[in-house]
């Protein structure tokens, strides 16, 4: 009998598409293997990024400038001595205006001795000429607009969708666009790995349930935090914002950090 | 009248004298081998372009974004050093519970007694006693600090004596 199907062509075509499937599976095993070489892996799952939204509030009137969460957060993401801060504690210093000057305010004296680790020494003007004087915790902004996020060339930083701005250490080249291109100065480049660093929030503890270091620490409560997506009773960062006037630094510049600030004086930049 | 026209006029039609003369059966068009050799340089050059795209891309690429989504699982695997006050809760309840109904309830504890993951994970290994903050840190007189806070000056107050001879750090409302 014979029809328009040889047992030729359906051979063929079957071997075709075996050596099909197998290309292709042999492409994903190299493929996994060159990735292994490259790209280490091995990481926990069960935390979904796109159910949390995290965020940092600061109140300034509570911070006494002890200096724990700057010491909390070198020990619990290992930055390197030295000059090298995640978030950090400005003292600012008002003086008096000189009697007879009829100026309301003088230029504030702004300082931070180690990041105010180890707490601050005398001010730099004696007690009775002090007009007003206060700490500033800084950290990053976390902004919705993120110029560091926007000159990585190689696209090693980036804005997760739980809130955080983050840096691969494995991609990122340690070229300093970001560092520089940060307007609160909040990203370093450490001199151990060679690559740009800065508050992750603590994404290791964060995404585990606790709290970010700094904020476990602070004995004040002047750093607030929580997850907007998944408000708890009572939370605190809720409570913030309906208790509090608030303020962003340098909101001129168009980044929209999602940090806020209660009580802060127009001399914080 | 001179003719200028080159070619041949039969019944009234203009013929081309060179096509009638040199006749042949069209051939296929042959590409002009420097074109050949750009085109197969191009090609070489696009598809190990996309060779190396595909072994080179991190498959967790654009999984949250325009970035390694394994990156995210990576940070997130990094150890810790602070246990958390939970995490003191689960053995030291009774301290806790003096603590939570003291001025003192916001502090956490590993605020003063230093990090603790590793005396989480394993009890005898002890904290270590450099990470413990004194009281002075927070309630040493400074004038930048909020006026709220109860602030004193060591070198005034009390000079050489140790606080907890008259204050206890848990219940500092009362007498020891």
């Amino acid at each position: 009998m014979k029809t328009g199907v040889s047992r030729r062509n359906v051979l063929g075509k079957l071997g075709a598409a075996f050596a099909g499937i197998m290309t292709a599976t042999a492409a994903k095993t190299a493929k996994a293997a060159v990735q292994k070489v490259f790209v280490s892996s091995g990481a926990p799952k069960g935390y979904d990024p796109t159910k949390h939204k995290w965020l940092m509030a600061i109140d300034i009137n509570k911070c006494i400038g002890c200096g724990l969460c700057v010491e909390a957060c070198k020990k619990e993401n290992n930055v390197p001595e030295g000059p090298f801060f995640r978030t950090w504690i400005e003292r600012y210093v008002i003086p008096k205006p000189k009697p007879g000057s009829f100026t309301t305010r003088t230029e504030a004296i702004v300082d931070s001795p180690n990041g105010g680790m180890h707490g601050f020494p005398e001010p730099p003007v004696p007690v009775g000429e002090i007009e007003q004087s206060f700490f500033v915790p800084k950290l990053c902004n976390l902004c919705e607009h993120s110029p560091c996020v926007q000159v990585c060339p190689v696209g090693a930083t980036f804005d997760t969708p739980d809130g955080a701005v983050l840096i691969d250490p494995n991609y990122c080249i340690g070229c300093g666009f970001c560092i520089q291109a940060c307007p609160y100065g909040c990203r370093f480049l450490n001199p151990v790995t060679k690559t740009a660093e800065k508050c992750t929030l603590c994404y290791h503890r964060i995404t585990r349930g606790l709290k970010p270091a700094c904020v476990e620490v602070c004995p004040s409560e002047a750093r607030i935090f929580g997850d907007l997506k998944n408000p708890v009773p009572d939370d605190p960062i809720k409570k913030f914002y309906e208790n509090n006037r608030v303020q962003v630094l340098k909101p001129h510049l168009g980044t929209e950090p999602r940090v806020s600030y209660a009580g802060m004086d127009k001399e914080v930049r | 009248m001179v003719r200028r026209y080159a070619g041949k006029i039969e019944n009234g039609k203009n013929v081309n004298h060179q096509e009638n003369r040199t006749f042949t059966p069209r051939r296929s068009f042959r590409m002009p081998p420097q074109i050949v050799r750009l085109v197969l340089l191009t090609i070489t050059i696009v598809g190990s372009y996309l060779v190396a795209r595909f072994f080179l891309t991190p498959s967790s690429f654009g999984r949250y974004g325009w970035y390694r989504g394994e990156a995210l699982e990576e940070l997130s695997s990094r150890p810790r050093s602070f246990a958390g006050k939970k995490a003191c809760e689960e053995c030291h309840s009774d301290e806790c519970l003096k603590l939570s109904k003291a001025e003192h309830h916001g502090l956490s504890c590993e605020g003063c007694h230093g990090v603790g993951q590793a005396h989480a994970d394993n009890p005898d290994i002890k904290i270590d006693i450099r990470t413990f903050s004194e009281c002075a840190r927070c309630h040493e007189a400074n004038p930048s600090r909020p006026k709220w806070l109860k602030q004193i000056s060591t070198k005034t107050h009390y000079p050489g004596q140790k606080c907890t001879e008259c204050h206890v750090p848990h219940q500092p409302q009362e007498v020891p």
